[in-house]
C-alpha cells in the first residue's frame, strides 16, 4: 500500500465526503485522517489515505472528479512523504487572538512576523464580521525563543493595527475547558 | 484548538477580570532547625527559609511569563513557631520574628506565616510565651504574620486564651497607634484552622503535612461577578438555580487555572504541590471585590435582607466547582468577606447597610469570619474576646474554619475612618451594640466540645 495526501475543493452540497469516500473505497483505499471545513459556501477536504501500489496519482485524481458534476470538484493528489528529522523541532503551542477593526494587511503583517521569528502556524481561522475582525491562531513556539517576548512584540504589532492581541499558552485553554485532570496536561507536555 | 467561544471567554476571565494568582505559599518545616540556643536556632530557621524559599521568586516569574498570568504574592507558612521553639521565653520568640522578618525579606517574600500557637484545649508555658511575644513582634516586624488557633470542634473554645488575646489585641494596636492599629492586620484568631490555608494572616504549615509544600491560593471576584452579570443580561436566567450554575462553572475554571500554575511552581521548586485554594478574595481595587457579586446578584444595599443567602449560595457553588476542577482543593475554599479590604462593603458599612451583626451572620454561610474588621480604639479586652467567642462558636458548632481579625483602632470612634493602605485598604470603624457581657466572659476557662450527633 502507498499513502497519499489529497485535498478537495468545491461549492458546499450534500454528500460530498460520501463521493469521495466511496471513490477511494471503489480504489481498494483505507482513509486514515480527514479535516473538513466549509467557508463561506465553500468546502474544503484533505485526506490521507492508503491504496494499492498499482494505483496512480491520475487514476486517484479522475476517480474522485467522476463522482461529481462536470468541474465540480478540484483535487489534488499528492504521494506522502515524512516531514525531514531537520524540521522536527521542539515546540509548545500557544493560541494567539487578534481582534479589532477590520484593516488590510493585518493577516499579511501577522504571519510575516511569526515567520520572521520561527514559529509555526498550525491552525488558523479569521473572520470579519460588521467590520469587526477576529484571528484565532494555534502556533508552536519553538524552544529558545522567549514567549513573553513574543508576546509583548505582538502586543505592540496590535498597537500599531489598533488590534487587541492575547498570546496564551494551549495548557490554559485545556485546563479551563477540558474535564480531565491537570497533572495529565503537565505530564503530557 | 477550542471553540470560538470557549477561546475568548479564557481569554476575558484572564485579561481583563483580574484573574490572577493570589498566593504562591511555600510550606517549610522548621522543625528540624530547633535549639536551645537562641541565636542558632534564629540562624538555622533563616538559613532553611532563604534556601527553600528564595527560589520561589525565579520560580514564579517563570511560570507567569509562560502563562501572562500575575502572581501576585509569594509567601513562606513554617511550622507553628510556638511547638518550634518550645523551651524558649517571650524574649528569645521576638528575637526570632527578627530573624524570621529578615528571611522573608532576603528570600523575597511578602509574607511569612506560622508565628503561631495551637491551643484550642490549653495553653502550654510556650504558647503563653507566643502570645505574649505578639505585641513586640508585630508591631517591630513588617512580614511576621501570627495566628492562634483557640477553638475546635472536637475541643471547644478556650476562653481562657480569648481573654488573653482580647488584652494582646489592645496592646499591639496601641504599639501601631500611628497607623491606625495596623499591627492586627497580621494576626488571625482561629476555629478549626486549616494546615494547609495558603492566605495569610492564618497561613501556617501543619504538623501533617511534607517536609516543603506549595499551597496556592486563586481569587478572583472579578472573573464571578462578570460571569454573573453577563448571564443575566443574556436573558437565558430562569432562577437562582441558573445563577449558582455559572458561579459553578467559573469557579472551575479558575480552580483549574490554579492548579496549573501551583504544580509547574512546585516543579520548578523541587516542593511537593500540596493544594489549590480558590477562594474569592477581594483587595480594594474596583472591580475585584466580593461586594459587588452581591451587586451583580441583585442586592443593591449589601447587607440587606438576602445578603446571608446570596453569600450561602456563592460560598457553595464556588465550592462545588473547585471540588469538582481538583482533588487538590483544600484551605479555605470559599468566599472572604474582609471588610476593609473590599471597597463595596467597605462602602457599605459607611452607609450603615451592613453592620457587625449582620456581618457576623454573613460568616455562618461563608468562609472565614470576622476579618478586617476596624473598631472603635476603647473597645475592652472583654468585648473583643466576647466577638471573638461569638465567632469561632460559629465555627465550632458547625464544624467549619472561622476567625476574627479584629482591629480596636486606637482613639478612634464608630464611625470615623481607619487607613491601613495597600491590600489591607480602609474602612470606617463599625459600631458594637450592648457590649455588657463581661460577666459572662470573665468567668473564663473553655466552652465544652459540641455534641455532633443527634444534629437534626
Amino acid at each position: 500500500m502507498k499513502d497519499y495526501i489529497l485535498t478537495v475543493m468545491a461549492q458546499d452540497r450534500v454528500g460530498i465526503v460520501r463521493d469521495v469516500a466511496s471513490a477511494l473505497t471503489g480504489l481498494d483505499g483505507n482513509i486514515t485522517h480527514v479535516s473538513q471545513t466549509v467557508m463561506c459556501g465553500y468546502f474544503t477536504l484533505i485526506i490521507s489515505v492508503q491504496v494499492p501500489d498499482e494505483r496512480t496519482q491520475l487514476e486517484i485524481r479522475q476517480a474522485i472528479e467522476r463522482r461529481g458534476g462536470v468541474g465540480e470538484f478540484e483535487v489534488n493528489v499528492r504521494p506522502y512523504e515524512q516531514t525531514p528529522a531537520s524540521r522536527i523541532r521542539k515546540a509548545e503551542r500557544f493560541t494567539l487572538t487578534l481582534v479589532g477593526k477590520d484593516r488590510k494587511g493585518i493577516i499579511c503583517r501577522a504571519t510575516e512576523y511569526l515567520a520572521k521569528r520561527d514559529i509555526n502556524i498550525d491552525d488558523f481561522y479569521a473572520y470579519v464580521i460588521d467590520g469587526r475582525f477576529v484571528m484565532l491562531v494555534q502556533v508552536s513556539i519553538p524552544d529558545g525563543v522567549d514567549a513573553d517576548e513574543v508576546r509583548s512584540e505582538l502586543e505592540s504589532l496590535g498597537c500599531e493595527f489598533e488590534l487587541t492581541v492575547q498570546l496564551q499558552h494551549e495548557n490554559i485553554f485545556r485546563a479551563t475547558n477540558e474535564v480531565r485532570p491537570v497533572i495529565d496536561l503537565q505530564r503530557r507536555s | 484548538m477550542p471553540g470560538f467561544e470557549e477561546t475568548f471567554q479564557t481569554i476575558e476571565m484572564l485579561q481583563s477580570e483580574h484573574l490572577d494568582v493570589r498566593a504562591v505559599n511555600m510550606g517549610i518545616d522548621v522543625f528540624d532547625c530547633a535549639d536551645r540556643d537562641i541565636d542558632k536556632a534564629c540562624e538555622r530557621i533563616k538559613e532553611k527559609i532563604v534556601r527553600c524559599a528564595s527560589p520561589l521568586l525565579g520560580a514564579c516569574q517563570r511560570v507567569s511569563r509562560r502563562y501572562g498570568i500575575p502572581v501576585v504574592n509569594r509567601r513562606v507558612a513554617i511550622s507553628p513557631i510556638a511547638d518550634v521553639m518550645a523551651g524558649h521565653g517571650t524574649d528569645d520568640l521576638v528575637q526570632l520574628a527578627h530573624a524570621l522578618d529578615e528571611a522573608a525579606e532576603q528570600a523575597g517574600v511578602d509574607f511569612i506565616g506560622g508565628y503561631s500557637a495551637l491551643v484550642q484545649k490549653g495553653m502550654t508555658v510556650s504558647d503563653r510565651a507566643l502570645i505574649d511575644s505578639l505585641p513586640e513582634a508585630l508591631s517591630q516586624t513588617t512580614r511576621v504574620c501570627a495566628s492562634v488557633n483557640a477553638a475546635s470542634t472536637r475541643a471547644g473554645i478556650n476562653v481562657e486564651a480569648l481573654l488573653l488575646l482580647g488584652r494582646i489585641l489592645r496592646e499591639i494596636a496601641a504599639r501601631t497607634a500611628d497607623a491606625d492599629g495596623f499591627g492586627c492586620c497580621k494576626l488571625s484568631i482561629f476555629a478549626n484552622i486549616p494546615e494547609d490555608n495558603p492566605f495569610m494572616a492564618g497561613a501556617y504549615k501543619g504538623i501533617g503535612e511534607p517536609e516543603t509544600v506549595i499551597n496556592i491560593g486563586v481569587s478572583g471576584p472579578g472573573v464571578v461577578k462578570s460571569a454573573i452579570e453577563k448571564f443575566r443580561r443574556s436573558g437565558c436566567c430562569r432562577g437562582l438555580g441558573d445563577i449558582a450554575e455559572q458561579i459553578k462553572s467559573t469557579a472551575f475554571r479558575v480552580t483549574r487555572c490554579g492548579e496549573l500554575i501551583g504544580r509547574e511552581v512546585a516543579e520548578a521548586v523541587g516542593a511537593e504541590f500540596g493544594i489549590v485554594d480558590l477562594s474569592l478574595a477581594p483587595t480594594p481595587e474596583v472591580g475585584d471585590s466580593v461586594g459587588e457579586i452581591f451587586q451583580a446578584m441583585g442586592i443593591d444595599k449589601v447587607g440587606g435582607p438576602g445578603t446571608t443567602a446570596a453569600l450561602a449560595m456563592l460560598n457553595d457553588a464556588v465550592k462545588k466547582g473547585g471540588a469538582f476542577a481538583s482533588s487538590s482543593v483544600g484551605g479555605l475554599s470559599g468566599a472572604f468577606i474582609p471588610v476593609a479590604e473590599d471597597a463595596v462593603l467597605a462602602k457599605a458599612v459607611e452607609k450603615g447597610y451592613l453592620t457587625l451583626d449582620k456581618l457576623e451572620a454573613m460568616t455562618s454561610v461563608c468562609s472565614v469570619g470576622l476579618d478586617m474588621i476596624a473598631l472603635p480604639g476603647d473597645t475592652s479586652p472583654e468585648t473583643l474576646t466576647a466577638l471573638a467567642m461569638d465567632e469561632l462558636a460559629i465555627g465550632v458548632v458547625n464544624n467549619k474554619t472561622t476567625s476574627v481579625r479584629l482591629i480596636p483602632v486606637p482613639g478612634k470612634k464608630a464611625g470615623e475612618r481607619a487607613v491601613f493602605g495597600g491590600l489591607f485598604g480602609e474602612s470606617p470603624i463599625l459600631g458594637i451594640r450592648n457590649n455588657t457581657s463581661n460577666a459572662f466572659v470573665t468567668m473564663g476557662g473553655r466552652i465544652p466540645a459540641p455534641l455532633v450527633s443527634l444534629n437534626n
